[in-house]
């Protein structure tokens, strides 16, 4: 949900739901988890799955208008910038497979979605394959909102727009950071994590700490990825045919089959190299079994030119504040004292050019406070 | 100790397991007349039941056994025999519970399994019943019945491995609360206020229970809290989905003695029940199907009987008590030296290489410091340029001077006092004493005290602990790969990446691993901790213990004292256990081998050698070619580094904002303990001293409920948590304004998918 939320928005608005008419759960909170989700809970031990109950109990009782329908999409393979560059762009099979997991808590005794006089709908989509969504989610919605193969067309089509527009922004909001930090020598962050690391209750904003001692964050997910810059970072090791484009991801990870676990590989490429990156922050929840062998490539792929590396592993639902804290003054003594030396360093192995720094367009940019989200 | 193999390894949070069970077959007398006994041998009591050859009840009892399992056993069966006739070789005997299966084979009982056992007895006596809870003293289960007659099937789940959610969860923080047992069996839940109590960990409950008490909660409602702990651990680890269904049966001793529990349990269910509106069978009131039966405590035993009814006569057959008279007086000895494993060291030879070793390593022992003396010339060094290193810890505060070339010239102490100023004042006349007129290059401090007196004294560099102690490791062991601190009360590993600390675990689900726990077990055999390691050493042998909850090790050393270890033999069982519960328990570690091969050992528990002996085996254990060192200077090593931190600053061209001795020994200060200055982030409502200091340059505090003018800053002690360092909601505003102000300035891109990705009116954009 966290990397797709724009196409369910933008395909219920166009098949007529209104805005206000569109609630989303909360985010994950320990507190969530104990007042809806209680005794719901199903043995997952991934913890953002486990998290769903709190969410459906939070749906189902937690409204003030009673909700008609709930959809939790299972989702099968994700659109990622990288399609094209891997050879598959598949969810994690926990996560896809979790709606159902969960609905199995609430179906169990009683069907508590009836009971509530509310509708549940989970459709199965391919979202990397645009063409294959539209029936799919005809098969499963026809009834449920009652529409039509074509307005079902139009609004999935609507619903990538709408996605494709977000991330569009998202990805230049982030070229805005890194222009500002090449343009005065700053060093900011990179967080290496799955999109649902940005819910705070499962992800405990463990980057937003760091931000409050000066640093930019930015997310893999939205990183820029314009010909010029990926150029400059990668174009070389495509001429001397390392890699086949600037997205390839052969060179270190061959079964490149899972979309986030793809993006986060290239992620840790692209931070190892972009020079005013020089701290990478690893999140990774409980027992996560997709993470599990990528834990030392990343950390080897980043460090390999020096950058800072930190991994938050095995986070579930209590923040360990008192241990965080400690390691956030940690990592920013490190980026105090190193940052110069890693950007320096990292500077040297590219071609001199930068693009972010012979951009006419945004050498106005003095300031970062116009990055949307900041305020 | 080599292979490492000798203990059982449960993981963290185990996962309560979960099984089915078949219906026991319909029941028939006992053929040829025989009586049968059920015998349970809990982890707290034994229970019995005597049965008639139809399986009416004749006799039950039940009694505390103090860890003397096989004597009370002893001690009913010729209550039986006198009593009651219960003849060997004619009547039968079934036993059950945690202690069954070491005494059952001596009187030839059969043993069922506990669960089994229970669900028995609860089929026939409470046909109605959907959902069992039987709390015991160091496990807690749940049976859920599904269905109807032929179609009718269970499931379980328990959990053993940990102390939340059992009976010792509540009596060991009773005890320390000082209740008497019969005052708690009568203590209420209904009508008190609720305070948050760990469920967790037994070890932190009792860490909550004292925090409150220290902050004036009653007794009665920290107790109430503590049946709520109960309650919640159970329905939230052990109902995996299911709800528990009227009728509702508790079990065992906690769930038949606690009348507070009871109401905890009523008042959870019946909300439960309400909310996810189950009907109740005969509507009657939902309180009235929740039931404890007056024989709770005998279920076990009674389904023994029941099992016992559906069994050949053959099994089960009572072989008389000599047996068992053999195995208390001899058996259990032999059985102790065989479960056991040999001593610390496998020879003396290796002992003392080990310790030739090891000994040296500690530069502050005293047989070193001695060593030293007679060795060398010591040269006084005079202290003209120096950087000073301070290390604020809770029990103590610690200084070195270091010159330029790094070299440690001096160092010294002072006990707490709870008040960083005093305890800067302290430490600073000795430093005074030292450096004389010596200039001081920079002063770096860390530990607690670190944020409050960083301002007050001028410091210049403030040092997160885990920079400090990588610092000092890496300044004498620069190829270091792993730091591992064991302090008394908790536990730090930090991983070293190009001398960096790249990951770092500091223990804090549990109080397992730490020399706190260790210290507390040698004084209760009133060996003196300068003594600990050799009379550990002494030891031939030892038993083993399970790693794991602090709590249940605490009975496990009971049940091994009971079976003839000795104190050095427990000592050193500890000791050995001890990595275990820091490494794979607490650190969440399994693969040490990817850490690297350099490892450093640091803190006051290890200057203890036979806990250095059993880590340098664990850490070679699964790193054959590892070096494991001990840091020289363990104590100071906080200190050392916040020297090291500081002249590196220095170096770079930075100069110190050092007050001065004599304005640090003339700072004048108020101390303000009022309601005013009383915490109210959480309802704990701690009692904070404000501790005002004069200072040129200071902010002052004019939004304050105790205002404070320019000229002075405030350090707040007497807080319990790092939350009430912030004054109040004034304070956290003028907080949070600053914090707002860097985050708009530096963005972090997830607050715009935050602040976006869910917005619904952007769709069309």
């Amino acid at each position: 949900m966290w990397s797709t939320h724009q196409f369910w928005v933008a395909f219920l608005r166009e098949i007529g739901i209104s805005s206000e008419n569109i609630v989303f759960s909360s985010d994950t909170s320990e507190e969530q988890g104990r007042e809806f989700g209680k005794g719901r809970g199903t043995v997952d031990c991934c913890y953002p799955v486990k998290a769903m109950s709190g969410h459906y109990g939070e749906l189902i009782f937690g409204q003030k208008n009673k909700l008609h329908i709930i959809m939790s999409p299972m989702i099968y393979s994700l659109p990622s910038f990288m399609r094209g560059h891997t050879s598959e762009n598949l969810a994690c099979t926990r996560v896809m497979a979790g709606p159902e997991n969960i609905r199995a808590g609430f179906m169990k005794e009683s069907d508590v979605f009836g009971d509530n006089g509310i509708k549940y709908a989970a459709p199965f989509v391919n979202m990397a394959e645009p063409e294959m969504v539209p029936k799919q989610m005809y098969d499963c919605l026809k009834d449920v909102f009652d529409i039509d193969m074509a307005e079902t067309q139009r609004a999935v089509d609507a619903g990538y727009n709408a996605l494709r527009v977000f991330n569009e922004k998202a990805q230049a909001e982030t070229r805005k950071v890194l222009t500002w930090c090449a343009r005065n020598s700053k060093p900011c962050v990179l967080v290496l994590g799955r999109p649902y690391h940005m819910d705070p209750g499962i992800g405990h904003e463990i980057e937003a700490d760091l931000q409050a001692y000066g640093y930019p964050i930015v997310w893999l997910q939205y990183l820029p990825v314009d010909k010029d810059l990926l150029d400059w970072i990668f174009g070389e090791e495509v001429q001397a045919k390392k890699i086949r484009s600037p997205l390839d991801i052969s060179d270190v990870w061959t079964s490149s089959n899972s979309s986030n676990t793809n993006e986060i590989m290239w992620g840790a490429k692209f931070g190892a190299r972009f020079p005013w990156i020089t701290c990478v922050l690893r999140l990774s929840s409980y027992e996560c079994g997709m993470d599990q062998p990528t834990y030392t490539p990343t950390q080897k792929i980043v460090e390999a030119a020096g950058t800072l590396f930190f991994k938050f592993g095995d986070l579930d639902s209590t923040k360990p504040a008192g241990s965080i804290r400690i390691r956030i003054e940690t990592i920013v003594h490190y980026l105090a004292k190193y940052s110069e030396k890693i950007m320096n360093q990292k500077l040297a192995l590219l071609p001199p050019d930068c693009p972010l720094l012979l951009d006419k367009q945004e050498q106005s940019e003095k300031s970062l406070a116009s990055v949307a989200g900041s305020d | 100790m080599a292979d490492g193999n000798f203990v059982q390894i449960a993981p963290l949070m185990r996962e309560p397991g979960v099984m089915e069970i078949k219906t026991p077959p319909k029941l028939q007398p006992s053929a040829n007349g025989a009586m049968i006994c059920g015998m349970d041998v809990g982890s707290t009591t034994v229970k019995y039941v005597l049965a008639s050859p139809s399986g009416e009840v004749i006799s039950q009892a039940y009694e505390r056994h103090n860890t003397k399992q096989g004597e009370k056993v002893l001690q009913f069966l010729s209550r039986l025999e006198a009593q009651h006739d219960f003849t060997p070789q004619r009547d039968r005997i079934f036993f059950t519970g945690s202690g069954a299966g070491l005494i059952a084979p001596a009187v030839g009982a059969k043993v069922i399994q506990e669960v089994v056992a229970v669900a028995a007895s609860v089929e026939r006596l409470h046909p109605d019943v959907r959902f069992v809870s039987e709390i015991g003293g160091e496990d807690m289960k749940t049976i859920f019945f599904n269905g109807n007659g032929t179609t009718k099937s269970k499931q379980v789940l328990m959990q053993s491995a940990c102390s939340g959610g059992t009976g010792t969860f509540i009596e060991k923080t009773a005890r320390k609360l000082q209740i008497a047992p019969e005052a708690l069996s009568e203590m209420r839940y209904t009508g008190h206020t609720l305070h948050k109590i760990s469920s967790k960990c037994g070890i932190f409950a009792e860490a909550d229970a004292n925090t409150l008490l220290k902050a004036g909660v009653t007794v009665d409602e920290i107790i109430a809290s503590l049946f709520e702990a109960v309650v919640y651990q159970n329905l939230a680890t052990l109902t995996r989905g299911n709800t528990p269904l009227p009728e509702v049966l508790l079990l065992g001793g906690p769930n038949l003695f606690f009348r507070g529990l009871q109401e905890a349990w009523r008042l959870h269910l019946t909300h439960i029940w309400q909310e996810r509106k189950i009907a109740m069978p005969n509507g009657k009131a939902p309180e009235e199907y929740i039931v404890v039966p007056k024989d709770a405590l005998y279920y076990a035993a009674l389904g023994c009987i029941e099992v016992a009814l559906g069994e050949q006569h053959t099994i089960g057959i009572y072989q008389g008590m000599k047996k068992l008279q053999w195995w208390i007086d001899e058996g259990q000895y032999e059985e102790k030296k065989k479960q056991g494993r040999g001593g610390l060291c496998d020879s003396a030879d290796n002992l003392k290489t080990f310790i030739d070793v090891y000994s040296k390593m500690d530069a502050t022992s005293q047989a070193n410091i001695e060593l030293r003396a007679t060795t060398t010339t010591v040269e006084k060094k005079k202290l003209d340029r120096v950087v000073v290193g301070c290390d604020f810890g809770s029990t103590t505060a610690k200084a070195v001077c270091l010159g330029p070339d790094k070299e440690l010239l001096f160092s010294c102490y002072a006990l707490s006092k709870g008040n960083p100023i005093e305890d800067a004042k302290s430490l600073f006349s000795q430093l005074r004493e030292a450096i004389g007129d010596g200039e001081i290059l920079g002063l770096g401090i860390t530990g607690y005290g670190k944020d409050l007196l960083k301002g007050i004294l001028g410091a210049d560099c403030g040092v997160v602990e885990t920079i400090a102690h990588a610092s000092a490791g890496l300044h004498y062991f620069p190829d270091a790969d792993c730091i591992c601190d064991v302090g008394g009360v908790d536990v730090k590993i930090m991983i070293l990446k190009n001398g960096t600390v790249s990951d770092f675990r500091l223990n804090s689900q549990c109080s397992s691993g730490n020399g706190a726990f260790l210290q507390g077990v040698a004084e209760r055999f009133g060996i003196p901790l300068s003594e600990m390691a050799d009379k550990a050493f002494l030891a031939q042998a030892m038993p083993q213990l399970s790693m794991g909850c602090g709590v249940f090790l605490q009975s496990d050393i009971v049940n091994q004292q009971r079976k003839g270890w000795q104190a050095e033999e427990i000592l050193a069982a500890l000791c050995a256990i001890l990595p275990l519960n820091v490494w794979i328990y607490a650190g969440g570690m399994n693969n040490l081998n990817q850490v690297g091969k350099k490892f450093i050992l640091q803190g006051g528990t290890h200057k203890n050698l036979a806990v250095v002996k059993t880590q340098v085996d664990f850490i070679r254990s699964k790193v054959p070619d590892a070096d494991v060192v001990v840091h020289p200077y363990s104590g100071e090593a906080g200190a050392i580094g916040a020297a090291l931190v500081s002249l590196d600053w220095w170096e770079k061209g930075g100069r110190s904002q050092f007050r001065g001795f004599d304005v640090i020994e003339k700072l004048t200060y108020l101390t303000t303990t009022a309601k005013d200055t009383v915490c109210n982030w959480c309802p704990v409502n701690c009692q904070r001293s404000f501790i005002d200091v004069q200072l040129p340059g200071g902010l002052g505090r004019e939004w304050s409920k105790v205002p404070l003018s320019l000229g002075w800053e405030r350090v707040i002690v007497n807080n319990s948590c790092a939350k009430g360092l912030v004054e109040d909601l004034n304070e956290m505003k003028v907080i949070k304004a600053g914090i707002e102000k860097t985050k708009h300035a530096f963005p972090n891109i997830a607050d715009m998918v935050r602040q976006e990705g869910f917005r619904r009116v952007t769709a069309s954009a």
